[in-house]
This record gives structure tokens, sequence and C-alpha cells, in this order.
């Protein structure tokens, strides 16, 4: 394996236009060079994926969704600014986004587990590179930091794609404390996952 | 109501896991706009919500990898924004340029609307990229609804912008945002029921300018109808909506099921 040369611990975001980071290939990506969104593909498509199976659920329409957000990243690299948050936060942001936007966009949540539980796509967890277990490693073991309230405040919203008024409901407390432990509860895991 | 601003500001982790209705979210975004400090937070929280989303990573299907890349070559870039708004507030320029304006939704009070607005282009563009046919007259279409987009946040960013709402007789909520100045207005529906495909709803303006039919609201899909961008305001309208066969009528053939003022 290549080893770029020494790195300072945890500003894996700060790697700014090194030539494989996502802020270079995004510039590529930019200037229409189709390599250079094959390589971010590679980076983003399976988180982005990920993602949008845990919201959506019913993996035609999840596959759908990726793929409609790799090509909003395509046509709208040349609008990405760096200064304002690094661009995988961007994509996430586009992905999560869009699959929230998808379920709200389809009222009956009933016929979207329906879908879903008659689907017959199987996905792998992407395994093959450390990277990625480690990544997923680091994040259980913040997200095991949480307080219980926290933790399935933040999981619900993120990965259920309920609303804070539903997951107060959901999980009988008021909305208040909800919309408290949403924030308190990213802030505890971003100063544990050491986000600047 | 006590605390309000203190109440919107713990909001912030609502907003970046998008747990948010579309009224609440337009709420936050105004809150946003003028308060830096969270905008701050907001993009450290990103990275944050970020890492959720790397952590479960999934393979893709590898076909759709060649699918997706082949797409590109159907698919117009847009061109970086140059000069003019490089002012703007850091968290707004990371949304706002996303070039379908408010799509990701960056702090614009009505950017969820606009946001639905542009929904229509992005359909447009899914649909061409996995279809794959006809790639000249989605192009053709999507800078229809582009420029329809860009008028439409002319109008909610217009400072004069007004909105009014009126209960449908049939059930639901039509809302009017205009512009005096620009002389348009953004008419969109709520909980609209849905008619047999040999009905539409019509839009009119009925006004001492007389009766003028402004178009169909597109079918009932969702609890959302429209946008539709209606211009060439004239003192003293009223926007109405009747239901006319599918195909529109010259006249309204029935009685409006919601009438709304348009007086400023």
């Amino acid at each position: 394996m290549d080893i770029p040369g020494p790195q300072p611990s945890g500003s894996w975001q700060h790697q700014r236009s090194e030539p494989d980071t996502l802020e270079y290939l995004l510039t590529e990506v930019a200037k229409g060079n189709q390599g250079a969104f094959g390589a971010v593909y590679d980076q983003v498509a399976p988180a982005v994926l990920g993602t949008v199976l845990r919201v959506i659920r019913d993996p035609a329409q999840s596959e759908e969704v990726m793929q409609e957000v790799l090509l909003e990243v395509w046509r709208t690299a040349a609008r990405f600014d760096p200064r304002a948050g690094t661009a995988v936060a961007w994509i996430m942001t586009v992905a999560h986004r869009r699959a929230i936007d998808r379920i709200r966009s389809q009222q009956r949540a009933s016929e979207r587990e329906l879908r879903a539980a008659t689907a017959s796509i199987a996905y792998d967890e992407v395994s093959d590179a450390v990277e990625a277990s480690l990544e997923r490693e680091r994040v259980r073991r913040c997200l095991a930091g949480l307080t219980d309230l926290q933790r399935e405040s933040v999981t619900l919203a993120y990965y259920g794609g309920y609303t804070y008024r539903e997951v107060a409901e959901l999980l009988g407390v008021a909305v208040g404390t909800v919309k408290t432990r949403m924030r308190d509860g990213l802030i505890r895991l971003r100063d544990c996952l050491g986000v600047e | 109501m006590a605390g309000r601003r203190a109440g919107l500001h713990t909001l912030v982790g609502a907003y970046v896991l998008d747990a948010m209705s579309q009224p609440d979210r337009a709420a936050f975004e105004q809150h946003l706009h003028g308060c830096e400090p969270c905008r701050e937070e907001v993009r450290g929280l990103r990275e944050t919500s970020a890492r959720l989303s790397t952590a479960v990573a999934v393979a893709p299907r590898p076909e759709l990898r060649q699918q997706t890349l082949q797409a590109t070559a159907r698919l117009r870039q847009l061109p970086p924004e140059v000069g003019g708004e490089a002012a703007g507030p850091p968290a707004r320029s990371w949304l706002s340029r996303m070039g379908m304006p408010g799509w990701l939704t960056g702090t614009g009070r009505n950017s969820w609307l606009v946001r639905l607005a542009a929904a229509g282009a992005a359909v447009v563009i899914a649909a061409a990229v996995l279809i794959g046919v006809n790639v000249r007259s989605m192009q053709t279409r999507i800078s229809a609804l582009q420029q329809r987009d860009s008028a439409i946040t002319a109008i909610l960013s217009a400072p004069d912008e007004a909105t009014v709402t009126a209960d449908i007789k049939t059930g639901g909520k039509a809302t009017v945002m205009m512009s005096h100045h620009a002389g348009a207005l953004v008419f969109f529906a709520k909980g609209l029921i849905s008619l047999p495909d040999t009905k539409g709803y019509e839009l009119w303006l009925l006004g001492p300018a007389g009766k003028r039919s402004v178009g169909m609201l597109p079918p009932v899909r969702g609890d959302m109808t429209g946008p539709m961008l209606v211009r060439n305001l004239q003192p003293g309208d009223h926007l109405g909506v009747t239901v006319e066969p599918a195909g529109g009528s010259g006249q309204p053939t029935s009685a409006p099921i919601v009438m709304l003022s348009l007086d400023a």
C-alpha cells in the first residue's frame, strides 16, 4: 500500500487539493473529467447507497436515488465551495436530504415498507477496505458513548428518516427533549469523532 | 412564547439530521440566516452526520457504476458561479451554489418551496438519465424548468413578497406567495383531492382585466401540488381554481373551489 507521507492525525477533512482527495477530484469533475468522476463514484457511492438504503429501505428506489445523487454531484461540481465544508459532508447532505424527500413525498410509509419487505436485492457491507471497517467501528463506538435517548434520537432521525416530532412520539418523550438530545447527541458524537 | 430564540437554536440537531417538517425547516432556515454561530455549528454537525453515512456504506451492484458514468455524457454540467454572490455567508453559499436554487436548501426563508420547484428539474434529469431517450427534448425541458425556478426564486426573495392562504372547499389549503412589484405569484396547494383522469384543476386570474386562464395544475401526486408560476398580474385580480375537463376550458365552467384576493 502506498503511504503518502506523514499526516496529522484526525485531520482527513483538511487534506485539500491532494491528488486523490474528493476536493481535488471535484475540481476535475467540474471540468468534465469523467475519470475523476469515476474516482468520486468509487469513493462515495457506497456511503451514499448505504445511507439512502437505511432511509428508504426499498433497494430499487435506493439505487435510483443513489444514481441521482451522483449525477447531481457531476452536474453541480463547479458549485462546490470547500470553504463551507468538506466534499464528503456536502455529498452526504445531498444524499440524505434526497432520501428524506423521497420518503416524505411517498405519503404512506406502509407502502414503502411493503415494497422493502418484498425486495430481493442483497447488499454486502463494504468490508474490503480496511479504512471502511475502522471507520464503521469508530462511529459505532462513539454512538455507544451516547446516552440511550441521545443515540435513539439521532439514529431514528438519521437512519430512520423520522422527524423530531415523530421521534418524540415513538420514544414517548417531550418534543423539546428530543430536539435537545438530537443536538447534544450530535455534539458529543462530533467531539468523540474528532470532527473540527 | 418565552425562549423562542433558544428554542429555535436547539433545532440545529434536528436540522442537520433532516428531522424537520418543511414549515419547521423554513422557520429554522430563516433563523440561520441571521445567526452566524448557528451556521458554524451546522457546518461542524454536518461533518459529523456525514460520518454516520460513511459508517453504513454498502457495495453498490457493479453494473450501476457503468450506468451512472455513462449517464454523465448526457448531462450538461452547471458552470461555476462567478462574481457577485461571493459575499454571502458561508452556509448559504455552500448550499445555494448547488445551482438548483435551494435544492438542498440554503438559508432562504422559502427555500423549501424553491426546492419543490427544483424537484421538477430533478425528476426530469433522473428520467433523462435512467431512460436515456430523447435527450435533446429533455434538455429543453430542464432549461425551461430552471428558468421557471429562477423566476420563482425572484418572487420569493422580493422585498414585497406577501403570502396568502385559503382553505379549498373540496379539501386542502391553497397558498399564494406574490410580489406585486414583480407582477407575479407562486401558487401551490396542499392536500388537494386527486381527480379522475378526465378532470383537472384549472387556475384563473379574475378581475377588472377579465377572466384569464393561467393553466392547469399538474395531476395531484402526494401532498403538495405545484408550485405554479403565474405572471402578468393586473390590479384587482383574484386567483381562482375550478375543476375542468382535463384539457382545460376557455371559461370557468364550475364554481371556484377556492378564491384568493391578491390585493396588497
